[in-house]
């Protein structure tokens, strides 16, 4: 399962995704983007499901240990999101594939796709990460979502319900948006890369 | 302090913050935090400003919205109490410690190792060989990517498609910043494992150079043992 090529596409996802924090701090955008790496890996190894699980996993695990030990301490603790991310995208957005590289882009369907997968992605690590959010952070991790558990909450809300509609009121967008972004680099990604990452075939 | 010990011990104190119900035993672990901050003889302030930094924002949101907007505790909503903002505030404060600790113990840890290489860390890791493997290789893309990061974000802003600031143009076209660095990276990967590490036998070579783990020192096991009673104490004070 871990040849040279996999354990360097996992290296690389893992790497982007710690990279991609970067890019959001320098030019200041308003969104997270912290699974790309993680999506992206499953949909290079697929279709060797199996494969692009375990991969898909341990890139995302690689990407919150260490950006948790420079960036954010607190990002390891949403690792079973990660794994949950990981998880939706080799058994589900890996499908899209042919999708998502098909030339010319078919654009209702590959708009479609990203949207479903994004809102099933989005739905999933809404669930994993509400525990989370409440016992660590107290239901507010310091984004403006900490508003929408406010807003919850002022309603007569318990504090897990609350965390839980706010993650299902955001994270859809912002996995929707993380899924499109993947999706657009599998896209890019040249074909030679892709075929390295694929069992080597018997000869006949 | 080995790295296996610091990992070992980075995870109790860690732990324990995770287990501490109220305040005493939170300060209890906080004071295990500061010694092994201390234990490092190293200057601490940098790790105390650092953990205060990561904590102050998420405090200023926890007050705003639990002590301002909401007004009152968890345990008050969760039976229906009427509540009261000092209770939210000793929430809030409870909470922030807790995080404090989190961030000051891994801090703390990093601090034992002061002028080591990543590379030399890892090497000192008692982990199967692709595990280390796979933590230098990350490592070295990660530096990749950064340097790509950076040429790249000069080329976009030098031609206008993205600016320095907040912008609606960076909305729109960050994006391109994003698939300029991944293509860089991949690249140089493909052009790495196809040909050059193939040549320079690089992978064996970095075996080679992490190979080797380091045993449990005394020291280890001391800090073991402190982390050990963090966590009892946790447990036994919940």
């Amino acid at each position: 399962m871990f040849t040279t090529p996999r354990l360097v596409a996992i290296a690389l996802c893992a790497a982007l995704n710690f990279a991609i924090g970067n890019i959001v701090y320098l030019i200041k955008l308003p969104i997270y983007l912290d699974s790309i790496g993680t999506i992206l890996c499953a949909l290079m190894i697929f279709p060797d499901r199996r494969a692009a699980l375990v991969c898909a996993s341990i890139a995302g695990a690689i990407g919150v240990v260490l950006s948790g030990l420079v960036v954010n301490p607190y990002l390891p603790w949403f690792m079973f999101s990660m794994l949950a991310i990981a998880l939706v995208s080799a058994l589900l957005t890996a499908n899209a594939t042919e999708t998502f590289r098909a030339r010319p882009m078919q654009p209702i369907s590959f708009a479609g796709k990203v949207a479903l997968y994004g809102v099933i992605t989005g739905i999933a690590s809404a669930v994993v990460s509400a525990p989370v959010v409440v016992y660590l952070f107290g239901g507010v991790t310091g984004s403006g979502t900490a508003f929408v558990v406010a807003f919850f909450l002022k309603t007569g809300q318990q504090l897990l319900n609350s965390a839980l509609l706010s993650g299902l009121t955001t994270e859809p967008i912002d996995k929707t948006l993380q899924v499109l972004l993947a999706a657009l680099l599998y896209r890019a990604t040249p074909g030679e890369f892709l075929a390295m990452l694929r069992p080597a075939q018997p000869a006949a | 302090m080995t790295p296996n010990g610091a990992v070992f011990v980075c995870l109790g104190v860690i732990a324990g913050a995770l287990i501490a119900g109220n305040t005493t035993s939170l300060a209890a672990l906080l004071v295990i935090a500061l010694v092994l901050a201390f234990g490092s003889r190293q200057r601490v302030t940098t790790a105390l400003f650092w953990s205060a930094l990561i904590v102050l924002p998420l405090a200023g949101f926890m007050s705003l919205v639990w002590v301002g907007i909401v007004g009152r505790a968890p345990h008050e909503i969760a039976t229906g109490a009427e509540g009261s903002r000092a209770a939210a505030a000793s929430y809030v404060a409870l909470v922030c410690l807790r995080l404090f600790i989190i961030a000051l113990a891994i801090q703390a840890t990093f601090l034992h190792f002061a002028g080591w290489t990543p590379l030399r860390f890892v090497g000192g890791l008692r982990a199967p060989p692709t595990v280390k493997r796979l933590l230098t290789l990350t490592l070295s893309l990660i530096e990749t990517m950064t340097q790509a990061v950076d040429r790249a974000r000069t080329a976009l802003i030098t031609a206008g498609i993205i600016t320095r600031g907040r912008s609606l143009r960076n909305l729109r076209n960050g994006w391109l910043l994003v698939q300029t660095v991944w293509l860089t990276a991949i690249t140089i990967v493909i052009a790495r494992t196809r040909d050059k590490w193939t040549i320079e036998d690089t992978l064996a070579r970095l075996d080679t150079a992490v190979a080797g783990n380091l045993r449990f020192s005394t020291e280890d096991l001391a800090w073991i043992g402190v982390a050990a009673f963090g966590i009892a104490l946790a447990i036994g004070m919940r």
